[in-house]
């Protein structure tokens, strides 16, 4: 093959998640009726906040060679934690602050922390103890969410203060601040993987970890910090979450974890590891809000979101399968 | 030789119940260019793992510079100035040459306060490197697994050049070259050695051994079997210590294994 040729492939395979929201969109425009409207948009967008969060740091991991069930867990423990805390019904103790929009940084800190514990727990497992990510996060998933049960006794926190539901309520160009912060966290971590030392190790790590080593990349170093960054990004889903909801529930967020792992699959991140970049992530959220949004318009019932989600998954891991059959022909 | 540069003492290593080192004792000069040798499984790339960083000794002492030295990883043995290239190549394919060339040491420079990857800069060097061994590969930008095994193979021997340090491991660098390029990395080595560089290179050629080494140390069954001027031997002796047919060092009596 060709030089030009198999670039112009590349780029394709590279930024195909890109040209299926195009289609996706162009698609639902032309067949669901009152689909193609800005409101609509501008909801897709903001739909895509707090799944694109969880799903920025699930991807700096799998980038990384290895997995992380837990986020979904994480985000509702950080969302629980909020509520509890914050919240003025329900289960919630509903502290305030002089000035009132102190409890702003106050929720996101306390759920970033408990959120990077629980990373850096999980990173100390598979780092330093060799146990398998998969397992380790999959015990972490299940605990996690035991102790959003436990702590919440299944009831539920609501209505947090004006001055943190104000992120949620303020709205810029049609789309709220919520969603702001979440494109804003897609900029600065796309920037990490593509221009810091940190995300070009993280690249090579899961590329060839043995190679990484031997060049002297302090690997165990870097694999923790991936952990510790994706349990403090997942709590930042949850904060967002909490916010949008104004308060929090035991099951909050259940599910949320196959819809990250969809769209981090479709935005082209690999899951051997090595491949990808988080802008492609976004456009993976895009599309499964993209189609999220028009099950609704159509006015499918819920349970059909679900099939439709588990066969989105499916079709991911089969496509990354795809994808990597075509690069080997490629190379 | 002149000074010492590396000296190993009764070095040892097990892999559970495989021992793959029985005790290797030899030194290296500055400016000195060793070709290790020995059969498959005689312990070689053991010795240049443990020498890099890459695995701990089970027992015996290893001096640097006159120092203790016992690497606890490669980045520490690098930080020394041992530079390796291993026998199973040690690139990321899935990132470009130059990502490779740069591997844990990329070059950065301020924005707005925050460091970030200067590939400007990178790929300058890169090109300088590969044009100064006479390496064509097409695009530098292109992603390693897109090359061929040559052109990994010369990826790494530039990337020691460039880098240099004090004491160099080559691990069957050549395997995968073609004549030319094998032509050119062995003038590469003694290049590198004639600026006080100590080398070690491992091969199973001995015409390449005889070519480029001042010293050659035979390995056989986990202890040094022979350690000789190049100039007082020849491919007949060196063959005679590898297998055991002659008894020049402290190697067991016969039956080498694989
Ligand atoms: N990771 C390992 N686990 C267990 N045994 C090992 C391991 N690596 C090497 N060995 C054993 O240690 C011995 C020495 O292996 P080593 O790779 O050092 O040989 P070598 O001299 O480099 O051989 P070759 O010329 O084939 O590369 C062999 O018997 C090998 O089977
Ligand atoms: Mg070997």
């Amino acid at each position: 093959m060709q030089q030009s040729q198999r670039r112009s492939l590349e780029f394709v395979l590279d930024n195909l998640v890109w040209f299926m929201l195009l289609a996706v969109l162009a698609i639902f425009s032309a067949a669901v009726p009152s689909y193609f409207q800005p409101g609509i948009f501008a909801n897709i967008i903001e739909q895509s906040s707090v799944l694109g969060v969880m799903s920025i740091g699930l991807a700096l991991v799998i980038i990384a060679g290895h997995m992380d069930l837990s986020v979904e867990s994480v985000a509702a423990l950080s969302a629980m934690a909020t509520g509890i805390l914050f919240a003025s019904s329900g289960i919630g103790m509903g502290i305030t602050f002089t000035p009132g929009w102190l409890v702003v940084p106050a929720s996101l800190l306390i759920g970033i922390v408990v959120g990077g514990l629980i990373g850096a727990l999980n990173g100390y497992l598979v780092v330093k103890v060799k146990m398998n990510a998969f397992i380790v996060t999959l015990s972490s998933f299940i605990w996690v969410r035991g102790l959003v049960v436990a702590t919440s006794g299944g009831r539920s926190a609501q209505n947090l203060a004006d001055e943190v539901r104000f992120l949620a309520i303020q709205r810029f160009l049609g789309i709220p601040l919520t969603a702001y912060i979440a494109i804003l966290c897609f900029v600065g971590f796309s920037f990490m993987m593509a221009k810091t030392r940190l995300g070009r190790h993280l690249l090579m790590i899961g590329g060839n970890e043995a190679a990484a080593f031997r060049a002297g990349i302090k690997v165990d170093k870097v694999l923790m910090i991936a952990f510790i960054l994706s349990g403090a990004i997942a709590a930042l889903a949850g904060w967002l979450l909490a916010i949008r909801t104004s308060g929090a529930t035991a099951n909050l967020g259940a599910g949320m974890l196959f819809n990250a792992f969809a769209a981090v699959v479709i935005g082209g991140v690999s899951l051997k590891g090595g491949l990808g970049a988080l802008p492609g992530v976004y456009a993976g959220v895009l599309l499964l809000s993209s189609i999220n949004t028009a099950i609704n318009l159509m006015g499918l019932p819920a349970h059909y979101t679900q099939v439709i989600h588990g066969l989105l998954v499916l079709a991911a891991v089969l496509l990354d399968t795809l994808k990597q059959t075509i690069r080997k022909q490629l190379a | 030789m002149t000074d010492q540069l590396l000296v190993l003492d009764k070095v040892t290593k097990n892999y559970g119940a495989v021992q793959a080192l029985r005790g290797v004792s030899f030194s290296i000069g500055k400016g000195e260019v060793i070709a290790l040798l020995g059969d498959n499984g005689a312990g070689k790339s053991t010795l240049v793992k443990i020498i890099s960083g890459g695995l701990e000794a089970t027992s015996g002492s290893m001096h640097f510079e006159g120092g203790e030295f016992r690497p606890k990883s490669p980045s520490e043995a690098k930080a020394a100035g041992i530079e390796t290239v291993y026998q199973d190549l040690s690139l990321c394919t899935n990132v470009d040459v130059v990502a490779n060339f740069f591997m844990g040491r990329e070059l950065t420079r301020s924005m707005m306060g925050i460091k970030v990857l200067d590939e400007r800069r990178m790929e300058e060097q890169v090109a300088a490197a590969m044009e100064n061994a006479g390496t064509r590969i097409p695009s530098l930008r292109t992603k390693v697994e897109h090359l061929s095994g040559g052109q990994r193979q010369a990826i790494e021997l530039n990337r020691f050049v460039h880098w240099g340090g004090k004491l160099v491991l080559l691990d069957e660098p050549f395997a995968a070259l073609g004549v030319e390029q094998t032509k050119r990395g062995l003038q590469m080595i003694r290049k590198v050695a004639a600026q006080g560089i100590g080398v070690v290179i491992i091969t199973h050629i001995m015409q390449q051994a005889f070519q480029v080494a001042d010293r050659m140390v035979v390995i056989r069954q986990g202890v040094v079997a022979g350690d000789v001027p190049t100039k007082q031997t020849n491919a007949d002796a060196v063959i005679g210590m590898i297998t055991g047919e002659t008894l020049t060092g402290a190697g067991p009596g016969e039956g080498v294994g694989e």
